[in-house]
Parts: C-alpha cells; sequence; structure tokens
C-alpha cells in the first residue's frame, strides 16, 4: 500500500474506526514511516484545537429582534411588554416599526459616519449590498462609501421631511432602535481595530451597513405615506 | 463590551433552570430571555462556525424564534441544552437546503483554503483556528463542525446532511488535513 493510502486512514486511526487487520497494517507502517507519523501528530493537534474553541456572544444583541419577532407570535401565557405596548398605542404593524425605527437609526448613525468621513476606522474594504430594487425613485447605493454615504444622505433627508408624519410612540421606538444598532456598529468598529482581517466581525459590519440601507428606504416610504 | 459579557455570564448562571424553561415554554418573555443569555454564547458559536460567519446573527435569531415555537414540544426527555443545541443545527442545515447549495458545497475544491489570509501575530491561537475553520470549503467545514467541535457520531452526521457515512469520513480527513496545513504554518511563526 502507498504512503496517500496510509495517510487517508489516519483520521479513522484517531477516531478508532479502522477494522483490527487495517490497524494492524497502519501501525506496521506508522514504525517505519517518519513523514505519516508526524502527520498523525499534527492531526491530533487539529482534533484537541477543536475540542477546546471557545464560545463567544455575538457584538451585538440580537434580543430586540428576537423579541419584536416572538411578540408576533400566537402562544399561549403572559403576552411580551413589548408587543402590548405596539399594539395599544401604534396603527403600525410591528414589522414596519421595527424598520422604521432602525430607519430612525439612520438619522443620527448617518450623521456619526459622515463625520467620520476621514476616520481610517471607516476604511472597510466595500462590499456589495443586494438592495432591493421595488423603488425606482431612490437611487440604487452599493458600498463604495461615497455612494453610500450619498444615498443615505439622500434617504435621511426625505425620512427627516416625512418624520412629522409618524406617531410619537413610533418615534421613540425608533429611538430606541437608534441607540442599539449604533453601539453594535461601535463596537464592531472597535473589535476591528484590533482584529481587522476577522472574518466575522468584517461579515457583521457590511451586513449592520446593508441593513441600515434597506431599513433606511423601507422607513422613508412609511414616513412619506404618512404625510 | 466587557459589560456585555458580565451580563452574559451572569445570566448564565442565573438562567440555566428548569424554572426558566418551563416558564418560558408557558409564554413568559422575561424567562424567555433569561434563557436566550443562557444559551446565546454557545448557539451562536455553533451557528457561526456552521456557516463561515455568514448571516450568523441572523441565523441565530431564527434559532431562538424556532425555540419559542417548539418550546411547548419539549418533554424533558433530554437536557433541555441537548434539545436547544440540536434544533439549532436543524435550522441551520434548513437554511442551507433552503438556498439549494448543499451539493455544491460538498463538491467544493481544495483550492479555495488557499484564499486565506496570512494568519496575523495574535496570541489568540482559538481565533487563529477560527479563522482558518471559516475558510474551509463548506462541505468539509460542517462535518469537522459536527464531528470535531461538537461531537456528533458520522451516522448522525450523515443522517443530518444527507450524506453517506463514508462521504463524512472523507469531508472531515480532507478539513483535518487543510487546517494541519495552515496551523503549522501560523504555530512556526509563533
Amino acid at each position: 500500500m502507498k504512503t496517500d493510502a496510509f495517510t487517508s486512514q489516519l483520521s479513522g486511526y484517531l477516531d478508532d474506526e479502522l477494522s483490527a487487520v487495517e490497524r494492524q497494517s497502519l501501525d506496521a507502517h506508522l514504525a517505519d514511516c517518519e513523514a505519516c507519523r508526524s502527520t498523525l501528530d499534527e492531526l491530533r493537534q487539529v482534533v484537541a484545537r477543536a475540542s477546546n474553541l471557545r464560545d463567544t456572544a455575538p457584538v451585538s444583541d440580537l434580543w430586540p429582534s428576537i423579541e419584536s419577532r416572538i411578540g408576533s407570535e400566537s402562544r399561549p401565557g403572559r403576552v411580551s411588554p413589548f408587543r402590548r405596548a405596539i399594539s395599544a398605542r401604534l396603527s403600525f404593524t410591528i414589522p414596519q416599526v421595527a424598520a422604521a425605527g432602525l430607519a430612525l437609526t439612520v438619522l443620527s448613525g448617518g450623521l456619526v459616519w459622515m463625520a467620520r468621513s476621514g476616520d481610517p476606522r471607516a476604511d472597510v474594504p466595500p462590499i456589495r449590498a443586494q438592495v432591493q430594487e421595488d423603488d425606482p425613485a431612490i437611487a440604487r447605493a452599493n458600498f463604495a462609501d461615497k455612494h453610500y454615504d450619498r444615498a443615505i444622505a439622500e434617504l435621511q433627508r426625505t425620512l427627516d421631511e416625512g418624520r412629522q408624519g409618524l406617531d410619537p410612540e413610533t418615534v421613540r421606538v425608533l429611538e430606541q432602535n437608534l441607540a442599539a444598532i449604533d453601539r453594535a456598529i461601535e463596537q464592531c468598529r472597535r473589535a476591528l481595530d484590533t482584529d481587522p482581517s476577522n472574518v466575522y466581525l468584517n461579515t457583521h459590519l457590511a451586513e449592520a451597513r446593508q441593513r441600515k440601507l434597506l431599513l433606511l428606504r423601507r422607513a422613508t416610504a412609511l414616513s412619506t405615506k404618512g404625510t | 463590551m466587557e459589560a456585555v459579557a458580565l451580563r452574559y455570564a451572569s445570566a448564565l448562571s442565573a438562567a440555566d433552570k428548569a424554572d426558566d424553561v418551563a416558564l418560558a415554554a408557558a409564554g413568559d418573555v422575561s424567562a424567555f430571555e433569561r434563557v436566550y443569555r443562557a444559551h446565546l454564547p454557545r448557539v451562536h458559536g455553533l451557528v457561526r462556525r456552521m456557516t463561515g460567519g455568514r448571516d450568523a446573527d441572523e441565523v441565530t435569531q431564527d434559532v431562538f424564534v424556532r425555540v419559542w415555537q417548539k418550546l411547548g414540544t419539549f418533554r424533558g426527555d433530554s437536557a433541555f441544552s441537548t434539545w436547544l443545541h440540536r434544533l439549532a443545527v436543524n435550522v441551520v442545515i434548513e437554511r442551507f437546503r433552503s438556498e439549494t447549495l448543499r451539493r455544491q458545497r460538498l463538491r467544493d475544491g481544495d483550492d479555495i483554503f488557499d484564499t486565506i489570509a496570512a494568519p496575523t501575530r495574535s496570541r489568540d491561537l482559538s481565533m487563529d483556528f477560527e479563522t482558518a475553520l471559516a475558510k474551509l470549503p463548506n462541505g468539509a467545514r460542517e462535518v469537522f463542525v459536527l464531528h470535531d467541535v461538537e461531537g456528533y457520531k458520522h451516522h448522525e452526521i450523515a443522517s443530518l446532511l444527507d450524506i453517506s457515512a463514508g462521504t463524512s469520513k472523507a469531508q472531515l480527513h480532507r478539513a483535518r488535513m487543510m487546517l494541519r496545513r495552515h496551523l503549522g504554518r501560523k504555530d512556526s511563526e509563533l
């Protein structure tokens, strides 16, 4: 048997999945093959490391989104205070409120973003957005910062003009979401300062930016309907 | 960040109680939040590793919404964490299937791994390992996470992923060999 064939058995050897005959044959090979012994040792290290990975919580708190989603579920028992407050005072659906809330997030988040136009921490690699094409009146944006910032600014202006059409309770909920998303983005950016190549953090930040844009568009449409 | 971590840590000790699971099953949202905070790091770690980090937050939300929907079916035959864990795996796999990429992922080429960026000088070995893991071809990564990180057996993985046990073993070996090459390079730099 060639060395490659023995190598392909090393994981089975580690996991004690070889037959007695196969194991005996591989043992004999290992006694004479330094390369296979070295590979086996490295595979052991991989397995050991996999079993010692640390679990960490996500950068942002996911609970507000989860709570808003389960608040719309019909289950027996206590009703979420969040759901009760929304249903009692607002005429919008919960998804609309969530969308509009996160859009208001952009009102201040966008200002921070623009104020930091010279901030090196803003130099995140451009990532294409999956922008919905449902409103031809609004220019399509990508994540090259210049175009993205311009699209955000335009949408913010439109939303600001239509803000009076929103219920005050809606505005309050939106401002709560504003604080949450700003914290998440800031935490993400701080983490990227120390670990700029982190795949998860970069993906998370790109998703947050994309989500901002999409939700701002939806909220803008909501506010203009109310005027 | 530290405050958030401390909140999670304190929530873990307070919420790992059957009472909270029972209350949540009866519709108590506050109890469910405690359950969420107690199990979030574990669930998010599983989701993040299985997906390679893509949409991990969104999928994690999907998991907990599903938990909320299914809590009434939890009968206590197994530990709640085991039940939750299996449900999380199923949510991730359903998402894979809905994207109709399962077969393509399992045939991804080894060359994908060559796109791994040069490792940083960080001494956080677990994070370097996580980065390498995220870059594995999807099929190899899923099997590796389920087997070596989460402790599933090949016949269980085969059932979950709708592949043969032999494919599961081959993908596992492939993943380990790729990680071995990368980590060998990393370790030599330290």
